[in-house]
């Protein structure tokens, strides 16, 4: 499917966004001013740009663990996501989950759950509200073939197909889970066929191509919403990096990740633009000039922020209770 | 007289009114809908509202995720375990999930799902079907734990429950179900995080809550004979508990004995025990003592049942050691 050349300059500009987006904080987390552990998304841009453009404020959106890209493009301000990455109390969650747990309730960003399979069926409980509510909110829930090992999977898409729920399933396949990859822990040849035993309208798709990425998800999205139930998206993408910053995935032959790196979503969408859209090669490097100074303001805004006030640990365990302080 | 109703029954009336009051309010689990419960406690739900009850394939981590996330979007799960020992396929969405959200989500939106399971030993099914579970989540705040004893808490505990914000536990106990106590018609509330004082006396407090209570007060008519005044506290939330009413009753009785089924090793119990000796050791004349279930699984055979379960005659010997020690 083609899609029309502004909505395709838009998502160029999310993608390239994403792409700097992870650049920098891959640079941070090797240098140490990141804590903790990041997966970083790149070479998945279209899958993350493409299903966050085929929904609306009020959809309900799971992120899975690679998600930076997703997460910054649900509507928050994508520096408070940044920040929330460095750890910092300008933070979206004010440094309380990091990289791994963003989340933003005002646009339906529902967070990842640190355990893989969890949002499988959190996810199904955003989708009953819906329609507990009659509300066409649709959710979409992001994991990668990892995932699909645990039990939850089945216990989600069983369900979901059963009573028909409001949900995508946003497979995002890059073959590996950290080293393992899929043909050595899964007997499917295409994952996508999982969906198919669930009686699931199910698709394997490319992942790297942002249209097709798009005209999937629309679909998936309105099937959705008109109550006909869940379908299952299989986008084959790659990771370029290891799965987390830092890991030198040495399990995975060069060959591969030079191959994979040729398939690149955003130059891909850069052909496009250039060559059937016929946009000048200056509107892009204008676009591209622009987020790479959005990105460093949030970059500074992350560095610049302060760490998190000290009760930021301690509230919100309950509801309506405070948690006592032993102080020994 | 005042009106009496089953435990089982008070639980199933708590459930009709808080869904007559509340429309946020679904249940959900496995046979829980047509067949009204394994245990009968939703029954007559499903008849009233088709849409609110629903019947779920065997998939216990599904009812818990389904919940917590409804629960966020402010609806008022509640989920039914069959058994608290299948809590365990859930577990992650438990511990991991509801325990975390309102956390997660900085109150901004909290998982105010009730999950109701019935635990304990006593009716010879075995090590799967007869647990005590406070244990099990007693180290995850976040989580609610609360253990009605009586019809009449069992009712007014279970709508505090819905209508709390915060993820319940509330473990009910199987071989309560079938007795009987004065429950009130009404809608009422009973307060969480609230001990209450089940009869007053002044040489030993012993802690003791479901069955045991039972068991609390036989013992203390015992030991009234021979000049021992038992003071009985039942603490209704296990966690976060009510240190006040326990650190009162122990401050005014100087002796601690706690009761408990389920095993020794890293139970309520133990927790107790470690405040209490961190906050009153001064008012100890004793040491505390622990009265509980052997550390073992739950086995089958109704000796070798009631052989691994707290012993009357263990209760009363470590009362009376108490009071004459030192």
């Amino acid at each position: 499917m083609k899609l029309p050349k502004k909505r395709l300059l838009k998502l160029y500009r999310d993608m390239f966004m994403i792409r700097q987006f992870e650049d920098v904080i891959e640079q941070y987390a090797a240098n140490g001013t990141i804590p903790g552990f990041v997966h970083l998304s790149t070479g998945q841009e279209a899958c993350q740009a493409g299903v966050v453009d085929c929904l609306k404020k009020t959809d309900y959106k799971f992120p899975d663990h690679r998600g930076h890209g997703a997460i910054a493009l649900c509507g928050t301000d994508p520096k408070l996501v940044m920040a929330e990455i460095f750890g910092k109390n300008t933070g979206i969650n004010h440094g309380r989950g990091g990289s791994m747990h963003i989340n933003d309730l005002e646009y339906r960003n529902m967070g990842f759950n640190g355990i893989q399979g969890s949002t499988m069926v959190t996810g199904l409980g955003t989708a009953f509200a819906s329609v507990y509510n009659n509300t066409d909110d649709v959710t979409a829930i992001f994991f990668g073939d990892g995932t699909l090992g645990e039990g939850t999977c089945h216990e989600s898409m069983n369900m979901a197909a059963t009573w028909n729920l409001p949900i995508v399933y946003c497979l995002l396949n890059n073959f590996y889970a950290i080293s393992t990859h899929t043909d050595d822990v899964h007997p499917q040849k295409e994952l996508k066929t999982w969906g198919e035993g669930y009686e699931v309208p199910s698709f394997r798709v490319d992942g790297n191509d942002i249209e097709a990425v798009v005209s999937a998800t629309e679909t998936a999205v309105e099937r959705a919403r008109k109550g006909e139930g869940p379908t299952l998206l299989e986008f084959v993408t790659y990771r370029w990096q290891g799965h987390f910053a830092g890991d030198p995935a040495a399990y995975r032959p060069d060959e591969e990740v030079e191959e994979w790196r040729k398939k690149c979503p955003l130059m891909r969408l850069k052909n496009i633009l250039l060559e059937r859209e016929g946009v000048p090669e200056k509107e892009l490097e204008k676009i591209e000039n622009e987020e790479k100074d959005h990105v460093m303001e949030m970059l500074k805004f992350s560095l610049e922020s302060p760490e998190p006030d000290l009760e930021m640990a301690t509230k919100y365990v309950y509801a309506d209770r405070k948690v006592e302080v032993n102080n020994g | 007289m005042a009106r009496k109703l089953s435990y089982g029954m008070a639980i199933n009336e708590a459930l009709h009114q808080v869904m007559e009051k509340d429309e946020r309010v679904f249940v959900i689990g496995e046979d829980v809908a047509k067949m009204g419960g394994d245990f009968g406690i939703t029954q007559g739900l499903w008849a009233k509202w088709p849409k609110r009850v629903k019947d779920t394939a065997l998939s216990e981590a599904a009812i818990v995720g389904l919940s917590c996330g409804a629960a966020i979007c402010g609806l008022k799960p509640v989920a039914e375990m069959m058994f608290a020992d299948f809590a365990g396929v859930a577990f992650d969405q438990i511990v991991n999930n509801a325990a975390k959200l309102g956390y997660m989500f900085q109150g901004k939106t909290s998982c105010g799902l009730t999950l109701r399971m019935p635990q304990g030993a006593g009716i010879r099914c075995a090590y799967h079907h007869s647990s005590n579970v406070e244990a099990w989540f007693l180290n995850t705040p976040g989580l609610v734990i609360v253990c009605p004893s009586t019809p009449y808490e069992a009712k007014g505990l279970l709508t505090s429950a819905i209508k709390s914000n915060n993820p319940v536990i509330f473990l009910e106990h199987k071989k309560l179900y079938n007795v009987k106590g004065e429950v009130p018609e009404d809608y009422y509330e009973l307060p969480l995080y609230e001990a209450v004082v089940e009869r007053e006396g002044t040489d030993v407090t012993v802690v003791a809550t479901q069955t045991m209570l039972q068991m609390a007060n036989e013992a203390a008519r015992t030991l009234e004979q021979e000049g021992i005044s038992v003071e009985i506290v039942n603490p209704r939330t296990i966690f976060p508990y009510d240190k006040e009413t326990l650190l009162n009753s122990v401050a005014k009785t100087s002796r601690l004995v706690l009761l408990q089924e389920g095993p020794k090793v890293g139970g309520w119990a133990a927790e107790f025990s470690a405040m209490v000796t961190e906050d009153a050791f001064e008012y100890l004349s004793a040491p505390i003592k622990r009265v509980t279930s052997k550390d073992t699984p739950v086995p089958f055979a109704p000796v070798l049942e009631d052989s691994v379960m707290p012993q009357k005659d263990d209760l009363l010997a470590s009362c009376r050691d108490l009071v004459h020690y030192g």
